[in-house]
């Protein structure tokens, strides 16, 4: 056999192995940088932790909370109701997984703005125009939510309905913290399965 | 070098360095293969000399497959290969441009330089040709702008676009090009002309 026939013959060979080997499709970002750039820089992409408590408070099925703190951290002290996909996970694996579904609005959250940020490009950036984030993080939970207090004799209607989902979304918050460490890593697991179930199909 | 590592950041003269090397070693290729001759080049439009078909596919695919094993094996991070943006409408009048200049003046980009090189008066006259058009290309840019930003698609692969494993993808260009290959060789059988290599010496 001459050698541009041997050769042919090894790229031929070595294209089918690679054609049977697991490898990970990168995707692109489809959106055009500026417009992109002015899409995150819009306020209509975050929402404040006022508008996440009232979500809680409500049961609001329409959005998801992803908590993308590691795993540890998460398990320390999280949001009722978010799930956690380490930002590390996220911008590693497929983000079809958690993100495909269009009629949940998926919104981000770590201590503070950076990853939540980078996150939001990344994802808006493959074209998942249902991604949110929440400003200023766990930080801003804590401060703005969890330690709620008003002072003065006299409150409007209107801070009063706030500081009762404030408070309301803190008595959550802490219900969960607090659960005995077997109890919250169970109930944070199943959380964990009913996130992947979304995009199960029929099983 | 972002594909080679990740973690250390070369100095400019050796990412300098590298790529004199590879454009040195990329011209010698050019050169020894045929490529500083138009009537080689233009024989590709012609169907008498397809080399240039064969070389450059056979390059593509071998860069394809080495990248992909390299990558799986872990020593190549293909994420940090630039991807370059695709704008549909610009690379179709692009293409369309570039076509005509090659069969007009017989050279691409690459290949006019490495015949300029070696003292070629058609490739300056094509050099400076490509000069010219880059020039007016950027003092018309305005005018042309909102064309050449049209249609904008990202970085997109074309097996992202198909919806195929990279793998796949390369299975498919390889046996594709394996069958062009056949083909070219017919035409060149068809549309036989004199050999012209050694005159070229």
């Amino acid at each position: 056999m001459e050698i541009r026939r041997k050769f042919s013959a090894l790229l031929l060979l070595l294209s089918f192995v690679l054609a049977l080997l697991p490898l990970s499709a990168n995707r692109s970002f489809t959106v055009k940088p500026d417009k992109l750039l002015s899409e995150v820089l819009n306020e209509d992409v975050s929402f404040t932790v006022d508008q996440v408590a009232e979500f809680i408070v409500r049961e609001d099925s329409t959005i998801q909370l992803i908590d993308l703190r590691s795993p540890e951290e998460f398990r320390k002290q999280t949001i009722p109701g978010a799930v956690n996909i380490p930002y590390h996970d996220l911008i590693n694996t497929d983000p079809d997984i958690w993100l495909n579904n269009k009629n949940i609005r998926n919104i981000f959250y770590s201590n503070g703005n950076i990853e939540p940020d980078y996150a939001l490009v990344y994802a808006r950036g493959l074209g998942y125009t249902n991604s949110f984030v929440m400003a200023g993080g766990m930080t801003e939970w804590i401060n703005t939510v969890i330690e709620t207090k008003f002072e003065g004799d006299r409150i409007t209607a209107r801070e009063n309905t706030l500081f009762e989902v404030r408070r309301r979304a803190g008595e959550m918050f802490t219900e969960l913290n607090n659960l005995p460490d077997s109890l919250k890593t169970r109930f944070l697991e199943s959380k964990k399965f009913s996130a992947k179930k979304l995009d199960g199909g029929c099983q | 070098m972002g594909p080679l590592s990740s973690y250390f950041a070369f100095p400019d003269w050796l990412n300098m360095l590298t790529a004199f090397l590879i454009g040195t070693g990329f011209g010698f290729a050019l050169e020894q293969a045929g490529f500083s001759s138009s009537r080689k080049l233009a024989g590709m439009f012609y169907g008498y000399d397809t080399t240039v078909l064969k070389v450059f596919f056979t390059a593509a695919i071998v860069a394809l497959i080495g990248s992909q094993f390299l990558s799986y094996l872990g020593l190549l991070n293909l994420n940090q290969v630039y991807v370059n943006e695709f704008y549909l409408t610009a690379s179709i009048t692009g293409g369309v441009i570039m076509g005509a200049g090659f069969i007009m003046g017989g050279f691409c980009p690459g290949t006019g330089l490495s015949a300029l090189s070696i003292g070629k008066i058609d490739a300056m006259v094509f050099v400076a040709g490509g000069f010219t058009g880059a020039f007016i290309f950027t003092e018309t840019y305005p005018l042309i702008e909102g064309m050449a930003t049209a249609q904008y698609k990202g970085p997109v692969k074309i097996n992202e676009s198909l919806g195929l494993s990279p793998g796949l993808f390369t299975l498919i260009m390889v046996a594709a090009a394996a069958v062009m290959f056949r083909v070219a060789e017919s035409a060149e059988k068809k549309f036989a002309r004199p050999e012209i290599t050694n005159e070229l010496k």
